[in-house]
């Protein structure tokens, strides 16, 4: 006979899971306790506030390909990772929660540190699910590893009551790979591969869109030869980068409100829409009752109810795009498409490269430019480093100027913009990963989310590259201040702390860097060893993301500059 | 703008707790508003089922009906337009009322 908190570690050490981010508490003590016994087979992370564990699994799963585990306790605990389960959800990160939870016996009275937390997670959680008593725990452990890193991955939650935990109960390892009423991976019929085939051979001008389904399903070759045999154009979403090599001949760059000219273009002058493993988020397509309008679409999700969700299409196949994509290579002719692509794509990139990337990357003079700092990174990375950012201009532009020629390299928190994401989330990916560089770009805003981690980073001498963008400014939201709310500036304009002297109280090295000419010394400093780093970059102060498609605005009417608009054909 | 009509959506389900709670979250999502709910044994074994009325357009009952077969211990969700069924029986019930109405007098 275990206990239920042993049988809670046995059933992770039999899925695999070697590492555990968490923060102790009452009514999860009794798996803390056991957590003593078990430090040889599970790492525990302890990191400083609750949050920090749940981005810090969703890191690790990014990286791991494989859910991350936050354990934390009941009531605050609990809510405190609240936000990394609902950007788990619209991120589709494999994640598994497990939070103590007052005695079964208690639940309903308002007993101390009680909540209600699978009423709080059930609209964010992909499953949840209260253990009360120790014969459930290896069949509810089981059941959420599969449900979390199968089909369209997703939050899992547990919620464990404090007398489970310490009951007594016979262990065997349980194994779930099928549930009745769940359909992870949706058989594709012959007839649908050949319709897309078809409607492929037959089109002119076909586009890809893809997105971070193709690192999901691991259809990285797939996508690149898919692309080559159809001579296709392809641009990313921006959880999709790093799916295709930033120098694949196919690759037109980054869709969306601050993605490059060529794809967006591209979407409104295709007639094939192809889209895969992305889901048309409003950021991607700008104002849907204009995008790609004159484009047959084919749409490629594991989800279902994705599929003309947001955009109609003409073909919709539910099923995993690894499988999809090589049965309709197989199927389709082999092509060389008109030049009129090739065209479009390199006269966008030379506007682009002229009116936005060059002034940001390669200044003249004037205050350093973030975009600079991060293609500088990028240069001395070769494209091998894995770029974690957190939420605002350093995201995009992060997104924009980094380089990758290895997939799973970007993360990012895409659909739910969680400021504060950034740090905890690349101590995730760094423990999941220790032989890689792990570059964080980051704001003065969001760091001061999240801060409380450094003491993560020291615990555990987890050798972060934390690249501050600081500008004094809450940036994104100053920038939308600038242009759409008539320069009225409120509450943007930030009073920092003098970050060195906070990271000193860390014992992390930091340099700070005022002039274009301490940079490169600076960045070669930063990766002489595997040391955590902050690289404290005192960045043009009032600096605009560009290009960038104005919020009700159609893909291809783009802004270059505060003057310049862009649009193919003009 | 499409028309709304009266759906009746159907969902077939685990016997799990907490469902009828994750189904109903579904619509207050999208602000519908629920006009009849019932749940019941299915007839087959485990199973049950639920009928939830709402007033909506053709492609809001299918995202739901989409979004409710995604939940897990969902086991299929259909719908179809309740109107003219409704409708009917909206009138025998008013029908009813004024007889009542007259019988008062």
């Amino acid at each position: 006979m275990l206990t239920g908190a042993e049988i809670l570690l046995e059933s992770l050490s039999a899925r695999g899971v070697d590492t555990l981010f968490g923060y102790p508490g009452g009514q999860i003590m009794p798996v803390y306790d056991k957590l003593y016994d078990y430090s040889d087979k599970l790492r525990h992370i302890l990191v400083r506030h609750e949050q920090g564990a749940i981005h810090a699994a969703q890191g690790y799963a990014r990286i791991k390909h494989a859910p991350g585990v936050a354990i934390v306790t009941s009531g605050p605990g609990a809510t405190n990772v609240i936000t990394g389960i609902a950007d788990a959800l619209i991120d589709s990160t494999p994640v598994v929660v497990i939070a103590g939870q007052v005695a079964s016996t208690a639940l309903g009275t308002d007993a101390f540190q009680e909540t209600d937390f699978i009423g709080l997670t059930t609209p964010i959680t992909k499953w949840s699910y209260q253990i009360r008593r120790p014969e459930d725990v290896a069949w509810a452990v089981a059941r959420a590893f599969h449900i979390a890193g199968t089909g369209r991955p997703g939050p899992v939650v547990l919620d464990f009551t404090k007398d489970a935990q310490v009951g007594q109960a016979l262990y065997e390892d349980v194994k779930c790979d099928f549930i009745r009423s769940y359909v992870p991976v949706p058989e594709v019929d012959d007839k649908l591969i050949a319709q897309a085939a078809e409607m492929i051979g037959k089109a002119s001008r076909p586009f890809v869109v893809f997105g971070q389904g193709v690192l999901l399903s691991g259809a990285e070759k797939e996508l690149a030869a898919f692309l080559d045999k159809g001579d296709i154009p392809a641009g990313s979403t921006l959880l999709g980068l790093s799916a295709l090599s930033s120098d694949n001949p196919h690759y037109a760059g980054m869709l969306g409100m601050h993605g490059n000219l060529a794809p967006n273009t591209l979407t409104q002058h295709c007639d094939l829409l192809i889209a895969v493993g992305m889901r048309f988020d409003d950021r991607v397509t700008g104002t849907v009752a204009t995008y790609a309008k004159q484009a047959k679409v084919i749409h490629i999700d594991i989800d279902a109810s994705e599929l003309g969700k947001i955009v109609p299409v003409e073909l919709g196949i539910h099923g995993d795009a690894r499988e999809v994509l090589s049965r309709i290579t197989a199927a389709m002719k082999p092509s060389v498409r008109d030049s009129w692509m090739k065209k479009v794509v390199s006269e966008c990139k030379a506007i682009e490269k002229d009116k936005v990337s060059d002034p940001e990357i390669n200044p003249a003079e004037g205050p350093v430019r973030p975009g600079e700092v991060i293609a500088r990174v990028a240069e001395v990375c070769g494209g091998d480093a894995v770029i974690v950012t957190d939420v605002g201009q350093n995201q995009m532009l992060a997104a924009r100027y980094s380089r990758f020629c290895k997939s799973r390299s970007f993360i990012s928190s895409g659909g739910l913009g969680t400021m504060g994401f950034g740090l905890p989330a690349a101590i995730g990916a760094k423990i999941a990963d220790p032989s890689r560089k792990v570059c964080l770009f980051v704001g003065d805003g969001g760091l001061q989310m999240t801060i409380q981690e450094l003491g993560t980073v020291m615990q555990d001498s987890v050798g972060v590259k934390i690249i501050l963008l600081n500008n004094n400014w809450l940036g994104n939201v100053r920038q939308w201040q600038e242009l759409f709310f008539g320069k009225r500036y409120s509450f943007t304009r930030m009073m920092n702390p003098d970050f060195a002297a906070v990271a000193a109280g860390y014992g992390i090295t930091t340099v700070n860097v005022e002039k274009r000419d301490d940079l490169a010394p600076a960045i070669d400093r930063m990766f002489s060893d595997d040391a955590p780093f902050i690289l404290n970059v005192h960045v043009k102060e009032e600096d605009n993301v560009f290009p960038m498609i104005p919020p009700g605005k159609s893909v291809d009417k783009v802004m270059l500059n505060n003057k310049d608009w862009f649009e193919y054909g003009e | 703008m499409e028309n709304d009509s009266l759906y009746e959506i159907t969902v077939y389900t685990e016997n799990q707790v907490g469902l009828l709670s994750t189904i109903a979250g579904m619509f207050t999502r999208r602000s519908l508003n629920i006009d009849r709910l019932v749940v019941y044994p299915s007839g087959i074994e485990g199973v049950h089922k639920f009928k939830i009325a709402t007033r909506t357009s053709a492609s809001m009952a299918r995202a739901v009906v989409l979004q409710l077969e995604k939940k897990v211990d969902v086991i299929k969700a259909f719908y179809e337009i309740d109107d003219e069924r409704s409708s009917r029986e909206a009138a025998e019930v008013r029908n009813f009322l004024s007889m009542r109405e007259r019988q008062k007098q």
